[in-house]
């Protein structure tokens, strides 16, 4: 059904809440708003909710008409057979939007659910009610402090904006990619999305100022042929991450074609990835790795790469994996190798590409400036470089800052992308909490940070080849 | 509504055969290999003199899959007497090996030069509506399933990256010392596959099965198309 954009634009931005019966103990929803910048009101019958609610200082109203101020969004969590109520009187308010977290409907395949749904959507249909869900957690609004966990960042900025059919994985990709140091603008989860479904959303934030990159997550489409058109139209503009989940086979019917025998729905998915130039992912591990790679490097385009690892083993195992996904790992030429056989330990270590260099920097410290420097200035390399971080402890805390003022010395000077890799399975992995320590320095920094070679790896190439295509 | 296509419902058929599917392609400007459809042994003559000898006779029905395997394909076919022969021959080998299959007539198809072979192919799919397949022929895509999809209608970008895109493109770039396949014609062939499938929504599924690949030039040497239920 089409939106008015407006009106949906005025319940994704609001300026003033209602949530609609939350409950005791935690008022789950009350609480997720409590950094919201607008009005917030409640809405609750039950006397035994009202003083706990007024006690965390929220104007609560027995209905929403009796609201003095104009709502732009409700957040509905009513027991299911109350929702049309809710509904009618959100319409009869004239509210901007509801977004529904109460489920119970169509996703249980019982005659009641699903009838229930068919009645909310009469209605929002015939009153143009941008409906978000049922059966979702709604909203995130980084600028606003509009959540739907309490985890969520507020505030100013955000590289990135999530859509989610699921709201596990709607709270979990913000949640990972707020960890990596990327910042999520708006998040939504949209559940049953039986008025606004996966298109509406990312055609709002193809067109949202805000949003300079979008990751979702689907399960399927519900009009395919929309969702091609849509998502072709939003690559254009901004990268857009799609991970889908569900391999299933669902929707096989007679064929009576070669051509119809070979076309698994998978297989037409993964067409359809490539023919709008998608990011395709198959795990939130991999659509977070993305997203990091999307935000702290600026546009890979080479493949050409300079690898740094600390041990003769790692060296190896950090070149197989690059060239697993596609890197080259070029000889330097004869200018940088007289420099580097100035001072670099050969004993113990190497300086061919990939840098085997761990008693090289840890002899002089300067040394990895030197390394860096020369790989800067190397023509050959248009692919950045790649370094094992710390996997053999001699990275001591005071030094984390000098060496990351280092990394982003020569990502200032070249452009390239910077990729630092933490090995879980490292050699001398050390002491757990002061190397989550380290990770965290390394993400405020601005640098994508990863627990294996493979991972990394993984990453940059598909960064790489969205870039090129 | 495409006329071959009206005709066919209005004989309540669910399916085009090899000769209509040549004719509407041919219309949609695909290179096809030049057919027509005799129901006696004299227009089985007609058919092979006006296409000049040699000549190729296939048996035409909705209901064989495999007509070489039952005695329903001759090739080489050169004059007017062995053409009467061989109607005869592939008439009767086709109604001993499935009596009651419901025969169009026999196909007079002009004898084309072996290319390399390719699969072109359309169906529908349930979310994304009516999508193209590309692969190398024969034991590449029955066994293998070296093929690759995109959604209709495709685009110049998305030709090129389709035919790209099957492990087996080497073996178009002329591995092995022979001559390269002319990848434009190929290119140009998908995307009027592309136009004749978004201009018929009648069109569920369609095998060129093969799709001759020479240095210069393509050519569709045999066409199946499954029409969507008429309720559709």
């Amino acid at each position: 059904m089409p939106i008015d954009q407006s009106r949906l634009h005025r319940a994704l931005n609001p300026s003033s809440v209602a949530v609609v019966g939350d409950k005791g103990p935690d008022y789950q929803w009350l609480t997720n708003q409590k950094h919201f910048t607008g009005e917030l009101y409640s809405v609750q019958l039950d006397e035994k909710e009202i003083p706990n609610i007024e006690k965390m200082g929220v104007r609560n109203y027995l209905s929403l008409n009796e609201i003095p101020d104009e709502i732009d969004l409700v957040i509905c969590a009513v027991p299911r057979a109350i929702t049309p109520y809710v509904v009618a009187d959100a319409i009869e308010k004239k509210v901007g939007g509801i977004s529904m977290f109460t489920s119970g409907f169509a996703e249980t395949r019982e005659p009641e659910g699903v009838a229930l749904q068919e009645k909310l959507v009469e209605m929002c249909t015939d009153a143009g009610m941008p409906l978000v869900g049922p059966n979702c957690l709604g909203i995130y609004n980084r600028k606003l402090g509009v959540k739907f966990g309490v985890g969520q960042e507020h505030g100013e900025g955000g590289d990135i904006s999530i859509i989610s059919q699921s709201g596990t994985h709607g709270m979990g990709m913000t949640n990972g990619a707020q960890s990596v140091g990327v910042k999520v603008r708006r998040a939504f989860s949209f559940g049953n999305g039986v008025i606004l479904n996966e298109s509406d959303y990312l055609e709002y934030l193809t067109n949202d100022p805000e949003t300079s990159a979008i990751a979702m997550y689907l399960e399927g489409t519900r009009d395919g042929r929309r969702f091609f058109n849509v998502l072709r139209e939003a690559t254009k503009q901004k990268p857009v991450i799609i991970w889908k989940g569900g391999r299933s086979t669902a929707g096989t019917r007679a064929v009576s074609s070669h051509t119809g025998s070979l076309a698994s729905s998978q297989s037409v998915w993964d067409a359809m990835l490539k023919q709008t130039g998608a990011i395709g992912v198959g795990s939130i591990e991999e659509a977070i790795d993305a997203m990091a790679v999307l935000v702290h490097t600026k546009e890979p385009v080479g493949r050409d790469i300079a690898l740094v690892a600390m041990t003769g083993g790692q060296s190896v195992a950090i070149t197989d994996q690059f060239e697993n996904y596609g890197f080259n790992v070029p000889e330097l030429g004869q200018d940088s190798y007289d420099r580097l056989a100035e001072f670099f330990t050969t004993v113990g270590g190497s300086y061919r590409n990939p840098f085997d260099a761990a008693s090289t920097i840890r002899s002089e410290s300067e040394n990895l400036q030197k390394i860096l420097e020369i790989i800067a200035d190397e023509p050959i390399i248009n692919g950045g470089v790649a370094l094992e971080f710390r996997s053999r402890g001699f990275e001591k805390p005071e030094d984390i800052e000098s060496i990351l003022d280092l990394l982003e010395q020569y990502r200032q000077k070249t452009g390239q992308p910077v990729i630092l890799m933490m090995p879980t399975f490292g050699v001398m992995t050390g002491d757990p909490e002061e190397a989550a320590n380290v990770r965290n320095r390394i993400v405020d920094r601005g640098f994508a940070v990863f627990p294996s070679f493979e991972r990394g790896a993984q990453a940059l190439s598909r960064i790489v080849d969205h870039h090129s295509s | 509504m495409n006329e071959l296509i009206t005709a066919a419902r209005k004989r309540g058929r669910s399916q085009l055969n090899e000769v209509e599917a040549k004719d509407l392609l041919a219309d949609a400007g695909v290179p096809v290999a030049k057919t027509r459809l005799a129901t006696t042994a004299d227009d089985a003559v007609d058919a092979a003199e006006s296409i000049g000898y040699p000549v190729v006779m296939k048996v035409v029905s909705s209901e064989i899959a495999h007509k070489s395997d039952i005695g329903g394909v001759v090739l080489d076919v050169s004059d007017a007497d062995a053409v009467r022969a061989t109607f005869d021959q592939i008439t009767t080998s086709v109604s001993s090996a499935i009596p009651d299959a419901e025969i169009d007539g026999i196909a007079v198809q002009e004898m084309v030069p072996q290319g390399i072979e390719v699969i072109v192919g359309a169906t529908t799919d349930m979310q994304f509506g009516s999508v193209m397949m590309f692969g190398l022929g024969g034991v590449f895509v029955e066994v293998m399933k070296d093929v690759a999809f995109r959604i209709v209608p495709l685009e110049v970008r998305d030709a090129k990256q389709l035919v790209r895109e099957i492990d087996g493109f080497p073996l178009l770039q002329g591995a092995r010392g022979t001559e390269p396949a002319d990848l434009d014609a190929l290119e140009s062939l998908i995307l009027k596959v592309s136009a004749a499938v978004e201009e018929n929504p009648e069109i569920a599924e369609l095998d060129l099965n093969p799709v001759f690949a020479y240095p210069d030039g393509v050519m569709a040497v045999d066409a199946h198309i499954v029409l969507t239920a008429e309720d559709d």
